[in-house]
């Protein structure tokens, strides 16, 4: 399958430092070639405190334009807190460069399954104006909060109109919701994110088993010959 | 930074927040039933949708679909004479504001944007620069409740003395546009200062206070480990502090301290003392509130009858 091109998010430059400044997803006065290396970014960065992500690391490869870094499965980890936006002091804001990796990464295909858990929260929003929390993360919930949970969601409508609210939070969007996700390519690029996600797996089944795990934690090993192995992904 | 005299109380739109709807809608009342009685002007419009932010976050959706989507909303505000948007969430906050300066900023993206309204029938919603102002006219319900404190002081029914509270400041509300906040983005007290206002004593100071809340949007799901020991350093420290009340601003937050605390208990056998609730939950409740009928305590996973009794509200 060809690439998929978004180019708002992931603008065609001859270097990542160029996309990740042009990007809609970073402030235009991104501080990325002021980068000092300080590591305040890492210092402050939740992720990093309990596994090797290091934002400060990442936005180094992007300097560098090393494109390995969208292999990398460290660019997942990362919260979206922006402790790193708020304490850079030059101005620059790992937190938004992540989210451009993680577009470019997905334009090739990597680590398009990781959307698969959230894919539905386009639909749903196009039918009823509202985002829920997606089916398979109710499973998870479900499992983990047991039986008072799952009692609250079943009484979520009696409870709402108790509440003097709505029975259900549809909003009434007339299908303007649904035509501005048609219009922009969302559920163009939605067909062509699961398209890949079933490529993969079938390729995955296909060689399954035969070869070893392979390594996709990309080079780090300038300054750490630890590998990042990421966290488990949390299976249903 | 933001001055406390420039919030308005008046053409709010009381932007609806999906996880609100879905988990806590006490907290969607409490909010009203507080802004009716400070007698500040605002509405709640059906035509409103979703901000995105659960799907851009995830990574789901992409800018241009995202900005399409809040260029939408600020029409639906501003067509029926509601301008200011005023979030129960802080990321509905934080993508609100954001997509407002880059719909003011970028010629093109505006452009691509009208030409999909044009394309679709939709002029009504075109976005001209500067319809919106990101500075003026973005807010989140607590920096209203904070502008009213001296109301709501005076409003008391109820007197928190005694009860020793912490803050949750939400992240997407102080470190998103971290230059337009209300006081310092590194320490913000806008829940405690309401809080103290409710007779409450706010724990001003607690080991790793700006952390978040470990969420993560995906992370809770695809990384669950490390997303829970995020949350898990707070509610220690918390714990530690003898804090008997935890405060939140955003629902995202909310879900993962309150719907998760239980999880963790059982998962790293601790045993944790506090309660959660929203500030707009808290200020109601002080001002007179049903905590069941208003405030919604029903739908919180860390049962809240003991505080309730203990403290003789119920």
């Amino acid at each position: 399958m060809i690439p998929y091109v978004n180019e708002y998010d992931t603008p065609e430059c001859n270097t990542l430092a160029e996309t990740a400044k042009k990007s809609i997803r970073t402030p235009a006065s991104l501080g990325l070639d002021r980068c000092i290396q300080c590591g305040a970014c890492t210092a402050s960065c939740p992720a990093a405190r309990f596994t090797d992500y290091s934002p400060r690391q990442i936005v180094k490869k992007v300097m560098e334009n090393d494109r390995s870094v969208l292999e990398s499965e460290m660019i997942w980890s990362c919260f979206y807190c922006y402790s790193c936006n708020v304490r850079c002091p030059r101005n620059n804001s790992p937190v938004t460069i992540v989210q451009v990796l993680r577009q470019m990464a997905i334009n090739e295909g990597i680590g398009v399954e990781k959307l698969a858990y959230f894919l539905e929260i386009g639909e749903y929003l196009a039918e009823n104006g509202a985002s829920k929390v997606p089916g398979a993360g109710v499973k998870n919930m479900e499992r983990d909060l047991g039986e008072r949970w799952i009692r609250f969601k079943k009484n979520l409508e009696s409870t709402r109109v108790e509440l003097g609210l709505s029975s259900r939070d549809i909003r009434n969007t007339n299908g303007e919701v649904q035509a501005i996700l048609e219009a922009t390519g969302y559920f163009e690029r939605e067909k062509w994110i699961k398209a890949k996600i079933q490529e993969k797996r079938l390729h995955r089944l296909l060689k399954n088993q035969c070869i070893n795990k392979e390594n996709k934690s990309g080079d780090f090993s300038f300054e750490s010959d630890r590998e990042y192995s990421g966290q488990p992904a949390f299976t249903i | 930074m933001k001055a406390i005299e420039s919030i308005p109380d008046s053409q709010l739109l009381l932007f609806k927040s999906c996880m609100v709807g879905q988990e806590y809608p006490g907290v969607e009342t409490s909010t009203r039933y507080v802004f009716d009685r400070l007698g500040v002007d605002y509405c709640i419009n059906d035509k409103q949708s979703c901000c995105t932010g659960i799907g851009h976050y995830t990574d789901v959706f992409e800018g241009l679909t995202t900005t399409a989507i809040a260029a939408r909303n600020f029409a639906v505000a501003r067509s029926c004479g509601y301008p200011n948007i005023t979030c129960l969430c802080s990321t509905c906050y934080a993508i609100n504001k954001e997509a407002c300066e880059v719909l003011n900023t970028n010629t093109e993206i505006r452009e691509k944007v009208n030409s999909i309204f044009r394309e679709q029938g939709l002029e009504n919603l075109v976005y001209e620069k500067d319809d919106m102002n990101p500075r003026t006219n973005f807010y989140h319900a607590v920096e209203i409740l904070l502008s009213k404190v001296n109301e709501i002081q005076k409003q008391k029914k109820f007197d928190f003395s005694g009860v020793k509270a912490a803050a949750h400041h939400a992240c997407h509300y102080y470190k998103v546009k971290y230059l337009d906040v209300l006081g310092n983005p590194e320490n913000p007290q806008l829940i405690d200062t309401i809080a103290a206002a409710c007779g409450a004593e706010p724990v001003r100071w607690y080991e790793d206070r700006t952390l978040t809340c470990g969420m993560g949007f995906s992370q809770l799901h695809l990384n669950k480990d490390t997303s829970l020991q995020v949350t898990k350093t707070k509610l220690d420290s918390l714990q530690k502090a003898g804090v008997e009340l935890m405060i939140h601003m955003c629902p995202n937050c909310h879900i993962q301290y309150d719907r998760y605390q239980p999880v963790i208990e059982e998962e790293f056998d601790v045993k944790y003392d506090m309660v959660h609730m929203n500030i707009a939950q808290f200020v109601a409740l002080s001002m007179g509130a049903h905590p069941y009928k208003v405030c919604g305590f029903q739908t919180h996973s860390v049962p809240l009858e003991e505080f309730l009794e203990k403290k003789g509200i119920v």
